[in-house]
């Protein structure tokens, strides 16, 4: 799987909803995510991919849509 | 000698005004001069610190400064070495906050008697010190230099209340001149701002905090004797304190942020608008918003990410909820160790739970949920009274109300 | 650049330069224009800002007012009240009402510095209640809300080194207040040790003067509270036309009894329902060990004295008495309040202060108090009996001779005087 399948994946699973034509859309904006899902994303990154994010690189601004978190993700591995 | 509060009168403003000239007229010209800028801080932090209170803040800020300053360098060469123990780490954040605790702790063990090693702002630099640290462990400030730190940490327009910026955020713009357009910007800004600021401060906390609130804790003092020896007074005043409180602290967070932009930092916003809050959750994205995002960012995550990763809990949403005491207890803590503080954290605390249930509760029965302009506004108008009777606990009238003869 | 420069900095260096302009103009420049009504308003209004401000007090008082100094008794306005009583009989007098709730000695004497032109060989009537005289003197937060820094910079401006001033400036520099202004705070230093100021502080005081006066002569009139002038206009009314002492004795006797009929201390039911009846039970022995006699006001009342003896003003003291059923409820002792007449005496006297009421063993008098301390119906009239031919009559001008060991610690702490 490459990255975008499996943040989506990730992503559905958090917020409930398909976002794969959304790429765009501000997740924190629309409360699809908060602090808890931010964490819980790091977590399933971690775990299903192996790359571990530290909190302190969550900054919300570069991680508030789906293209973005694809973005930094890729940019860690 | 002369001595100031920041921010307290005219003059300090007309001495800061003529102080920044030089430092204005560089920028605009592209130039940033360190030296400058220190000698302007320690002029600063001379008159805050200095004279008067010397013996009795001066010394305090000194000596703390040299602590903290030592522990995240050596902290820094330690991680630098490629280390990274874990109780190392712990050990490093206890002794940062250590002189904040003893601050704080002091007057609730000591019968009132303040701290001898307190200064005004001391918790802020505290949140500043430990933020570093914690990236300094997470890697993500790699070139950690005392020559950002000490000018992060004795910032002097935000040095006395915040707002609370971070490392990386301060080091971009510390160490670059922003374009004579974008400066000049900054500057209308930072100016409005301040004009704000006056309007906020000197009158608007002033007609509710000095003219309004002691008659209506006069009247409330003289009505006990009711239930909870409640009467409209005690309501009057809670309106009247969230007034003052806000137009006090958000007066005085847009002269620190508007100082910032004449000296070409883009200090973050402290306020957005927190009485258009729709829910609580929204009203700590709004209200102090850099002290609710270091306690998110620092404290809450961190929690989350370490009890989620250890599967303490069984489901999320009892994570979530413990760490809300957790984040919002020691936010009360942080205070000051009162009943009313810590009752104000946990009264929080249960708020942000109870609005998480009823956001997963509404999501579900989204259908036969109304939503409407109706809702909408109700919304708001709930969420500001359950904000306005937080402040009522905070302000301590209640334990004048109820425990004072 | 420069456009845009001025864009956003045009605005405030413009408003700069108004304001300081239209502030650094000489006072006498925009000068004070007090109209009748206002002055009205101001004499019976007890706000702190007339009393901390010049415009209206000056005004008034160059215009027929008479200086009646003292604290919150003022505020009891009932038919027989110094004020109501003046303008029924439009006697050539009327008060100009000095002090309020927390107004001691020390704030009374700075409230003197900007009306000494008006004292001058004039007459003034004080109140000086035995209850400033408490152990650690004025309250410093009370002292704070009537602190007027215009009132300081026209004493500094005008100071000789004496041991009036020494000790002014040393029991200022005790209250937070002094603080607010560093460079006033430091001149202060120097006065209280008898030194010069420094050039650079006289410049500033008399800059800082001019300042604060232009903003009194803008600000002072503005906003006066009216609810005061029409308590007297109400007031006035049950008054009989024609001044007749038995007709208004009695009416004073009638209203006391009916206004104090729902407690056993003869305090006006109003006072006594707000407040005071849940907790009365409570007050029981009280002010047992209350003391009047070991106070530093009685040094901070010394200053008054020395004011007033530096003017040759001819001045009238009234010594109220304390409710004695309220005294005997509380505790209060008797013998402590005769020993306090008997020092308070004693400073006045012996420095030539004779026009005294004492009114100190009239505490038993049936409706001579309003509430448990302060003078109501008879006790304003026995006032008034006294205050106008005082003001009215010609005076044989006193001699004061002014003795500096009152300023002394060892007189603040005396606690019997032997005549």
């Amino acid at each position: 799987m490459d990255t975008k399948e499996t943040v989506l994946s990730i992503l559905s699973d958090l917020t409930g909803s398909d976002l794969s034509n959304n790429m765009d859309e501000n997740l924190f904006d629309d409360g699809l995510l908060d602090s808890m899902g931010s964490v819980q994303l790091l977590l399933q990154i971690q775990s299903e991919m192996g790359i571990s994010v530290p909190v302190s690189e969550f900054v919300r601004s570069e991680w508030d849509t789906p293209n973005k978190i694809i973005a930094k993700v890729d940019s860690m591995k | 000698m002369l001595s100031f509060t920041p921010y307290e009168n005219p003059t300090y403003f007309v001495i800061l005004g003529i102080a920044l000239i030089p430092l204005v007229i560089g920028l605009l010209y592209g130039k940033r001069s360190h030296l400058y800028e220190t000698l302007v801080s320690l002029a600063f932090l001379l008159l805050t610190f200095g004279g008067p209170k010397w013996s009795t803040q001066g010394v305090a800020l000194v000596v703390y400064i040299i602590f903290e300053m030592l522990l995240t360098w050596g902290y820094s060469v330690y991680r630098k070495r490629g280390q990274n123990k874990g109780y190392i780490f712990y050990f490093a954040v206890i002794l940062a906050i250590l002189p904040l605790t003893i601050v704080k702790v002091t007057p609730a063990v000591d019968g009132g008697n303040n701290s001898l090693i307190g200064f005004l702002g001391i918790s802020y630099l505290t949140f500043r010190a430990v933020q570093t640290i914690m990236e300094i462990r997470d890697g993500t400030i790699k070139n950690f230099s005392l020559k950002i730190f000490i000018p992060f940490m004795l910032f002097f327009p935000t040095i006395s209340s915040g707002p609370i910026d971070r490392y990386r955020r301060f080091e971009g713009d510390f160490t670059t001149v922003p374009d004579q357009d974008k400066y000049l910007k900054m500057l209308g800004k930072g100016l409005h701002y301040i004009f704000l600021g006056f309007l906020y401060k000197f009158l608007l906390a002033y007609f509710f905090g000095t003219i309004l609130m002691p008659k209506l804790a006069h009247t409330a003092m003289i009505h006990r004797g009711g239930f909870l020896d409640l009467s409209w007074s005690v309501l009057g005043y809670m309106y009247c304190y969230s007034a003052d409180l806000f137009f006090d602290f958000a007066g005085y967070s847009l002269f620190a942020v508007g100082i910032s932009y004449f000296m070409g930092i883009e200090t973050p916003m402290n306020f957005n608008r927190p009485w258009q809050s729709k829910n609580i959750k929204d009203f700590w994205n709004r209200w102090h918003i850099t002290l609710s995002f270091w306690f998110r960012d620092f404290i809450f995550m961190r929690l989350v990410f370490w009890f989620m990763k250890h599967k303490t809990f069984k489901k999320p949403t009892t994570t979530s909820n413990v760490v809300y005491f957790i984040n919002m207890g020691i936010m009360g803590f942080w205070h000051g160790v009162t009943w009313f503080y810590i009752t104000y954290g946990l009264f929080h605390a249960a708020a942000l739970i109870i609005n998480d249930a009823w956001l997963r509760y509404k999501k579900k029965h989204q259908d036969s949920i109304p939503h409407n302009k109706f809702t909408e506004y109700f919304a708001i108008f709930f969420t500001a009274n359950v904000v306005c009777f937080s402040f009522l606990i905070f302000s301590g009238f209640l334990n004048t109300l109820w425990f004072t003869k | 650049m420069g456009k845009r420069l001025f864009q956003i900095f045009g605005p405030l260096i413009l408003a700069a330069a108004l304001v300081l302009g239209i502030f650094l103009l000489p006072g006498h420049l925009i000068g004070y224009t007090a109209n009748k009504k206002a002055q009205e308003q101001a004499a019976v209004s007890l706000s702190p800002s007339v009393l901390k401000g010049a415009g209206l007090k000056t005004a008034a008082l160059d215009d027929g007012y008479v200086p009646f100094f003292g604290s919150s008794e003022w505020s009891r306005f009932d038919p027989m009240h110094p004020s109501v009583m003046a303008k029924k009989y439009h006697r050539s007098y009327q008060p100009f009402l000095l002090g309020s709730r927390g107004t001691q000695s020390l704030t009374q004497f700075y409230v003197m510095q900007n009306i000494q032109p008006q004292l001058k060989n004039q007459k003034a009537v004080f109140v000086i209640s035995p209850q400033w005289f408490v152990k650690k003197g004025v309250d410093k937060a009370a002292f704070s809300a009537y602190y007027s820094q215009l009132q300081t910079t026209e004493w500094l401006n005008q100071y000789s080194n004496t041991k009036m001033d020494r000790y002014a400036a040393q029991r200022l520099m005790q209250m937070p207040s002094a603080k607010s202004d560093h460079i006033v705070y430091a001149a202060l230093e120097r006065v209280a040790k008898g030194q010069q100021m420094t050039p650079n502080q006289k410049r500033y005081l008399g800059l800082r003067q001019n300042f604060l006066k232009s903003e009194d002569n803008f600000f002072s009139g503005i906003n006066l509270p009216n609810g005061n002038l029409k308590k007297v206009d109400q007031q006035e009314k049950k008054l009989p036309a024609q001044y007749s002492f038995s007709k208004i004795n009695q009416l004073a006797t009638d209203l006391g009894k009916k206004e104090t009929d729902n407690n056993r201390f003869q305090i006006s039911n109003s006072f006594y329902n707000h407040g005071l009846k849940q907790e009365v039970k409570h007050l029981k022995g009280f002010q047992e060990n209350l003391s009047y006699l070991q106070s530093p006001e009685y040094s901070d009342f010394e200053l008054c004295l020395d004011q007033f003896a530096r003017l040759h003003t001819n001045v009238l003291f009234i010594i109220p008495p304390v409710n004695q059923k309220w005294a005997d409820y509380t505790g209060l002792s008797q013998s402590m309040l005769k020993q306090f007449d008997q020092k308070i005496r004693y400073q006045l006297q012996s420095q030539g202060f004779n026009n005294i009421v004492d009114l100190s063993d009239k505490g038993d008098v049936p409706y001579f108090m309003t509430d448990t301390i302060h003078l109501g119906w008879k006790g304003w009239l026995a006032v008034d009996q006294r205050v106008d031919p005082f003001l009215t009559k010609k005076q044989k001008t006193p001699t004061y001779h002014i003795n500096d060991d009152f300023y002394s610690n060892q007189w603040q702490q005396t606690t019997t005087v032997t005549n």
